[in-house]
């Protein structure tokens, strides 16, 4: 185990909000690559700063390879530490930010230089060691900060929102280029962002936080497909859901005083006898002119509200509707389809079509 | 900027009053204790500014300026970290006093420092004279000068982010390290004109300390009050050549602090 955070609370005030963690433990694994994703104020820049000891815990334990470090300061942790507004030194040129914890830990000065160019290289930068942080675009300074962070060869590395602010195309590259090097060097890393693509592209494993809780961890694709959580589940992409209650291998789907059965998907029999969610992805609905057009479970005929163009996808807005019943309240599902199977299909604004589950996912209901 | 266009005749007689009355204010008294000084000679004036009462007063006068520059320096970062970098009930308060020395006369302030520490002051010491002394004479120039190296301190200190600092943190830098390579050298340029300022209030300061230092000849004698005291004198030679060599000073000072602020900020 890289990094063990064990039951470890911290509640404090920032300049803008309360900052909590509660009760978190979480295991990293070495090598790993683990995205803790959250809204804003959720504690998952909390929990990276009390792994690097910028603050200190409440209550738990934090271990860095198997090293107590709970009472060890900031200094002593070594941790490399990546912000999201960069924090180069402004007053140094790029090679003297990099070679800045070398210069700490009074490395000899030919041992810094040669140490430098690698990691200059390593970022791609090869030749910029004597400009000056404000002479870079973001990216490039982002991709110093790097290099400063990994020049002490850090037994873990943590970035907080590393990308958040550089534009949509630098931040696709930046993602590539720090998988690369991760992977390269088999670092320990955690990863903070709200961005659920940075999450997808970039994690072996992803960790929900939520007010300070740690929700749900596992490996993207679960998460995104079978999320045991509602809050994972609607954070992480588009959902819809739907009430339904769940009874021998049956589903029963109510809706505007209809019901529909579906066959209740596997492992889900925990359920069995409970109010569920239904949930499903909005790539996994499907539309079609005629019943027959439906391959996945038919739930009924719906109104397309709107079909709106995202380049190779479609995405429409369906209301659901009973046959001959007005209901006060309508379901409105949201569904993907690819540009090519919208215009096959003729699916345009004010059509009727039927709806279908290709694949859904049950969640328990809590009280709520 | 933009750059000015006479077109009209009254504009170009508004233009001469601005700059006419500017230059008079500065450059008259320049230009008067100037020929006063050289009035009866430069052989005259040298020899009056090497009596022992000018050396005196002028070793005085360094000596205290030296003193509220080392005191200020220190005191004033603290004073601007503590007013950024921390929140406290009161801080607004505080904020507003630093610049209290601004608003308050030197006079005043000398009188209260004489009450505090005078005879039978609240805080005179039993074997160690303040008021009527140097230490009486450097609160005083300390008090004065207070303000400029927190006020010029301050904004800098505000630009930098605390992540920098964190981020020195977690490379292994201790705070003082991070203090000393990271923080200072980016506050550099601000703090060297908060010191030059001070220096320059140190050096011109009269009332406060004339007060409580209670003007003794070749003892509590400043520059500023040599002056003062060699014009009821009839001194005049003498209250020219220190007038004269007070202003050079002032003049130098102005050059060295254009100088700081032409300085390109890295």
């Amino acid at each position: 185990m890289s990094i063990l955070v064990d039951n470890v609370s911290k509640s404090y005030q920032t300049k803008t909000h309360l900052s909590v963690v509660r009760n978190l433990t979480l295991e990293v694994l070495t090598g790993e690559l683990f995205v803790l994703v959250g809204a804003s104020g959720s504690g998952k820049s909390t929990l990276l700063r009390l792994i690097a000891g910028l603050v200190n815990v409440d209550q738990g334990r934090i271990w860095l390879h198997g090293r107590d470090v709970t009472d060890l300061p900031v200094q002593q942790r070594n941790t490399g530490f990546v912000f999201q507004n960069y924090s180069l030194f402004r007053h140094m040129t790029v090679a003297e930010n990099i070679a800045f914890a070398l210069s700490i830990r009074q490395v000899s000065r030919q041992e810094r230089e040669r140490r430098t160019d690698e990691l200059l290289n390593l970022i791609g930068l090869d030749g910029y060691g004597d400009r000056m942080p404000s002479e870079l675009s973001g990216g490039q300074q982002q991709r110093v900060a790097l290099a400063r962070a990994l020049a002490h060869e850090p037994e873990v590395l943590l970035l907080d929102e590393p990308f958040g602010a550089l534009d949509a195309k630098i931040r696709v590259q930046l993602r590539q280029t720090l998988r690369e090097i991760q992977q390269r060097l088999n670092l320990t890393t955690i990863l903070v962002t709200h961005d659920q693509d940075e999450a997808f592209e970039l994690a072996d494993r992803i960790g929900i936080i939520e007010q300070g809780n740690l929700l749900e961890i596992g490996v993207p694709s679960a998460l995104y497909r079978r999320p045991q959580d509602r809050f994972t589940a609607t954070f992480l992409g588009s959902a819809n859901m739907l009430n339904g209650e769940r009874n021998g291998n049956k589903v029963y789907l109510n809706y505007q005083h209809e019901q529909v059965t579906l066959k209740a998907p596997p492992n889900t029999e925990h359920l069995s006898g409970r109010q569920v969610d239904i949930f499903s992805r909005p790539e996994e609905i499907e539309l079609a002119l005629t019943p027959d057009g439906i391959r996945g479970q038919l739930i009924g005929t719906g109104i397309v509200q709107s079909a709106t163009f995202a380049g190779p996808l479609e995405r429409v807005l369906v209301q659901l509707s009973a046959p001959g019943k007005d209901s006060p309240d309508p379901i409105t599902l949201q569904v993907v389809l690819t540009a090519d199977e919208a215009r096959e299909k003729g699916i345009n604004p004010g059509q009727q079509v039927w709806v279908g589950l290709k694949d859904f996912h049950l969640l328990a209901r809590t009280e709520s | 900027m933009r750059e000015l266009r006479i077109r009209t005749p009254l504009q170009a007689l508004l233009l001469a009053l601005v700059l006419g009355y500017a230059g008079i204010l500065l450059l008259a008294p320049m230009v008067a204790i100037t020929q006063g000084a050289l009035g009866s000679g430069l052989g005259k004036l040298i020899e009056a500014l090497l009596t022992p009462d000018v050396i005196d007063a002028f070793e005085l006068t360094f000596l205290l300026a030296f003193g509220a520059v080392i005191i200020n320096t220190i005191a004033g970062i603290a004073l601007a970290w503590v007013l950024v970098r921390h929140n406290f009930p009161g801080k607004n308060v505080v904020n507003a006093l630093v610049d209290a020395p601004f608003s308050f006369s030197p006079v005043i302030i000398g009188y209260a420092l004489i009450l505090l520490f005078g005879r039978n002051g609240w805080l005179q010491p039993a074997n160690f004279q303040i008021a009527f002394a140097w230490p009486g004479m450097l609160l005083a120039t300390i008090f004065v000068s207070l303000p400029f190296v927190t006020r010029e301190v301050q904004p800098v200190l505000a630009d930098l982010t605390r992540e920098q600092e964190e981020a020195a943190f977690t490379l292994g830098a201790s705070r003082w390290r991070t203090f000393r390579r990271i923080i200072l050298p980016q506050i550099w340029s601000g703090l060297l004109y908060g010191i030059v300022l001070t220096f320059a209030r140190s050096v011109g300061e009269f009332g406060a300390v004339a007060v409580v230092g209670g003007s003794i000849e070749r003892q509590t004698e400043t520059a500023t009050v040599f002056v003062f005291r060699a014009m009821d004198d009839r001194n005049l030679i003498g209250a020219y050549g220190v007038s004269v060599t007070l202003g050079l000073l002032s003049i130098a000072i102005l050059v060295v602090m254009s100088l700081l602020r032409r300085r390109p900020a890295r």
